[in-house]
């Protein structure tokens, strides 16, 4: 009995508490976004291309998801009308797009994270995309810079602790001269 | 000859007690700050550990396990051609899948999918826009030139890389060495269709901060296992 019930429990908590992890793979409903992603729009004669760094990042989420062709359907559809929306502006790239516009451009690129029960927490800001599940995992956070500052790190606390130092030495030093100045007036008054 | 002598009184009490706030109060304050500076400077790296194994013997309250990233990587013993990709688990932002080493330049480090600040806290980052080992494209990975990276300034055209992953074991030969501006686009090509290997840090090495120019090191694969059938 006593068997069973461990067998039980340790087959309910592998259930329970196992996190998904899928192989690396991308199906045909992953590829067709990925080649929509690749279309071009065009935009008063100049094709303006999705940059690679995000496309790349679509196909390394993905590769952890398994997308039903329903899903990849309404994806499409959102980037289909994304790209018709900003060929309809007369403008000829995203930089000249007022911010209404990239409000309603933002919306379909939210709605198409959206069948993935992805969300952009903050919307576009400045030059910052944030895409998050709904319990907060992180799934894309791009700057426009690729390059990265990489020239220190964790330094904050030792940064403190040596100001808060050098200000008291300060302090202190100061002190003391005008203790000492002081000190020299009364003793010439003495004298 | 009353008022001088009561003058000559307060002065000697002043004086009394600027000795004594300068012993009492000047004094102490300059020594501990002092030899607070000559323990951050001198002693914090030799202390950290037994400041950790401290805290972790008379904590209050109940230890926690949880880390800050997952680790999904398990050392495996593939060298040879190929993985399917069905064998292969592609890992999401601020895990570890691996770790990558450059015995010439003493480099040992945890790799991370992603390059944000969790990554590069705990070891080498790869930009989540590049891809993963084996999978015959860019991979443009990261870490801060004061911990993970700093042994860059020691590598040479022609040392090896060595990459683990979960499904497999890579070499990549370096073949250019370079220091470009960091808002270069031309340093790296995300869309190639060749497996290379990019990793850079800050430069100059031993400076910190926001440093103009990023030490780009470029490596081509030499051995490991190719991801197949990734397009189903």
């Amino acid at each position: 009995m006593k068997k069973l019930l461990t067998l039980f429990l340790a087959a309910f908590f592998a259930v329970t508490f196992s996190t998904h992890a899928f192989a690396a793979g991308i199906n045909s409903a992953e590829q067709s976004v990925l080649a929509n992603m690749r279309t071009p729009a065009n935009m008063n004669g100049t094709s303006v291309y999705v940059p690679d760094s995000y496309i790349n990042q679509a196909e390394a989420r993905f590769n952890t998801i398994d997308m039903t062709e329903a899903q990849a359907s309404e994806i499409n559809s959102n980037i289909s009308a994304g790209r018709a929306f900003i060929e309809g502006t007369g403008k000829s790239s995203i930089k000249e797009l007022s911010t209404e516009e990239k409000q309603t451009l933002l919306s379909y690129a939210s709605a198409a994270a959206a069948v993935l029960d992805l969300v952009t927490p903050a919307g576009v800001n400045g030059d910052r995309v944030k895409i998050v599940t709904k319990d907060g995992t992180v799934v894309m956070d791009e700057t426009e810079n690729v390059i990265k500052v990489t020239g220190s790190a964790d330094i904050t606390p030792t940064v403190i602790a040596v100001s808060v130092i050098a200000f008291l030495l300060t302090v202190s030093a100061g002190v003391l001269i005008i203790l000492k100045k002081r000190r020299i007036c009364y003793e010439e008054i003495e004298q | 000859m009353k008022k001088s002598s009561s003058n000559t009184r307060s002065q000697k009490k002043r004086k009394k007690l600027f000795k004594a706030v300068k012993r009492f109060v000047l004094t102490p304050v300059l020594v501990c700050a002092l030899m607070y500076a000559v323990i951050i400077a001198v002693g914090y790296p030799m202390m950290s550990d037994a400041v950790s194994i401290g805290s972790m013997l008379f904590q209050n309250n109940a230890p926690s396990f949880s880390r800050e990233y997952e680790n999904i990587f398990t050392p495996s013993d593939n060298t040879g051609d190929k993985v399917d990709a069905s064998e292969v688990v592609y890992p999401s932002i601020n895990k570890q899948f691996g770790k990558i080493s450059i015995e010439s330049a003493d480099i040992d480090a945890k790799l991370f999918f992603g390059d944000g600040s969790v990554p590069l806290r705990n070891g080498v980052g790869v930009y989540a826009g590049s891809f993963i080992p084996g999978y015959g494209r860019t991979i443009l990975a990261t870490g801060h030139n004061n911990t993970y990276l700093n042994g860059l300034k020691k590598v040479k055209k022609g040392d090896i890389i060595q990459i683990r992953t979960s499904y497999g074991n890579y070499e990549y030969k370096i073949v250019k060495i370079a220091v470009k501006k960091a808002d270069d686009k031309t340093a790296y090509d995300l869309s190639a269709k060749k497996e290379n290997l990019i990793l850079y840090t800050c430069y100059p090495f031993d400076e910190l901060g926001l440093t103009e120019y990023r030490c780009f090191v470029y490596a081509d694969k030499v051995s490991g296992p190719e991801i197949v059938g990734i397009y189903e």
